[in-house]
């Protein structure tokens, strides 16, 4: 577990002293909402990058700073995409997971950039935040148990705009993210009923309703969908 | 009500007259309400013209680390205040005036340009300042809007070699806003070979 001052430390001193020119990247997760005091410690720091040069200098620097990458990823990752699984650098205390332009279902593009809310220099080093509606929604895409948790804390601290919500939700389907409006729908859904959070009726309603219109056209076209993880609950997906 | 919640119910800048129209309450409880939600750091006060006095709440509560950013830095050393769009900290240094008039040009923006004019009041090392301006090719437009700030406010005179540097440096584009130029400070404009955004009334922000 690491804490914000033990994150800003490793941003600062490991990361930032050693790079050799700009890096940007986008905080998600966990580190995100310690960021936005929504958390007091995270297990690992999830950041995003926009290009590979950028992705593979921090790599290099946690190597270098004794950060041995994970090989064996499995679990929550589309397998069909390897984009989408991360570069895993661990220590014995801390792990770092670097992403590039997509997290787990969930894809980085420039709206999700014009929403960034927080922006902190560590030297070369830029860590933008993501603002607090794509963080749910990227927590919206897994299944493990600590981030409904997290994502309920997120809701009950900070004001979410669920218009932002729906819209990035059609976005995402446009550009390729198909099962996403269900599994945001079936999380948001399970966040209201397991933790008693104030989700808006009709933001569901609206989820569900582009979810099934996505499914109506994809019939018709006659595409299917390989959704894994919802495989045995749902019947309508192959 | 939880001080989160109501705190998330008022987020925003309010006045007091505001959180008492917003909550259905008295002016006095209003008041009440911002000191107990400022104890818990959801509440920063800030003045408005006339000095009418402004709540900015957040349930987010600002991180206290590091070195102000951009926005913040123009606020506490300009005459002219901006609403940050975003939150800027600064961790590995303390930021300098120098460092803030080359970031606040790389924006683009109007009013955040107009806003670091008062910059080069603040200035201590010019040859910093030519140095980090020539780096991120804006030497010429520094140079420019140095000259359109001392038109209006009083500035450390720039010492000539840095002046001569920056006259010969180069920059990637002639304007400094997209598209904005200026109608009144063609002289300043013709001299240092780029667009400036402001006309003299912009400036008169500044005598207010």
């Amino acid at each position: 577990m690491i804490n914000l001052e033990e994150q800003i430390s490793l941003f600062k001193n490991v990361i930032g002293t050693q790079l050799k020119r700009k890096v940007e990247c986008i905080a998600i997760g966990g580190s995100a909402m310690m960021f936005y005091q929504a958390k007091n410690s995270t297990k690992d720091v999830d950041l995003v990058f926009l290009k590979k040069e950028d992705l593979e200098a921090v790599k290099e620097i946690l190597f270098n700073s004794g950060f041995n990458e994970r090989k064996n990823i499995k679990g929550i990752f589309r397998e069909d995409e390897e984009t989408s699984k991360p570069v895993m650098m661990e220590s014995p205390e801390t792990r770092f997971d670097l992403f590039l332009n997509e997290v787990i279902g969930f894809k980085i593009y420039h709206a999700t950039i014009e929403r960034l809310r927080e922006v902190h220099e560590f030297g070369k080093f830029i860590v933008k935040t993501a603002s607090p509606e794509d963080i749910l929604m990227m927590k919206g895409c897994t299944e493990r148990a600590r981030d409904r948790d997290d994502a309920a804390e997120l809701i009950k601290k900070v004001n979410i705009n669920w218009e932002i919500i729906i819209s990035e939700t059609s976005n995402q389907t446009k550009i390729g993210m198909l099962d996403f409006p269900l599994l945001l729908y079936e999380f948001l859904t399970e966040l209201k009923e397991n933790y008693k959070i104030d989700v808006p009726k009709d933001i569901t309603k609206e989820l569900l309703a582009i979810a099934e219109k996505q499914f109506k056209e994809l019939k018709k076209k006659g595409q299917l969908i390989k959704v894994t993880k919802y495989q045995k609950t749902r019947k309508f997906i192959y | 009500m939880e001080l989160i919640q109501l705190a998330k119910r008022l987020e925003g800048l309010q006045t007091a007259d505001s959180i008492s129209v917003n909550l259905g309450v008295g002016k006095r409880t209003a008041v009440n309400y911002v000191w107990q939600l400022r104890k818990k750091g959801y509440v920063e006060t800030v003045y408005g013209k006339r000095k009418i006095r402004m709540y900015k709440i957040s349930p987010i509560k600002p991180i206290k680390t590091g070195y102000p950013g951009l926005y913040e830095f123009l606020n506490q050393n300009s005459k002219i205040r901006i609403y940050p769009p975003y939150t800027n900290r600064i961790y590995d240094h303390k930021p300098t005036a120098e460092e803030m008039i080359v970031k606040a040009v790389q924006t683009g923006d109007f009013r955040t340009v107009l806003s670091a004019l008062n910059l080069f009041n603040k200035i201590k090392d010019w040859a910093l300042l030519s140095k980090i301006a020539k780096k991120e090719n804006i030497g010429r437009k520094i140079g420019a809007l140095y000259d359109a700030a001392r038109t209006i406010i009083r500035a450390r005179r720039i010492d000539e070699r840095t002046r001569k540097s920056l006259l010969k440096s180069e920059v990637d584009s002639k304007f400094i806003i997209k598209n904005a130029r200026t109608k009144d400070l063609n002289h300043i404009e013709k001299m240092w070979n780029v667009y400036l955004p402001f006309n003299k009334a912009d400036l008169e922000a500044y005598k207010e």
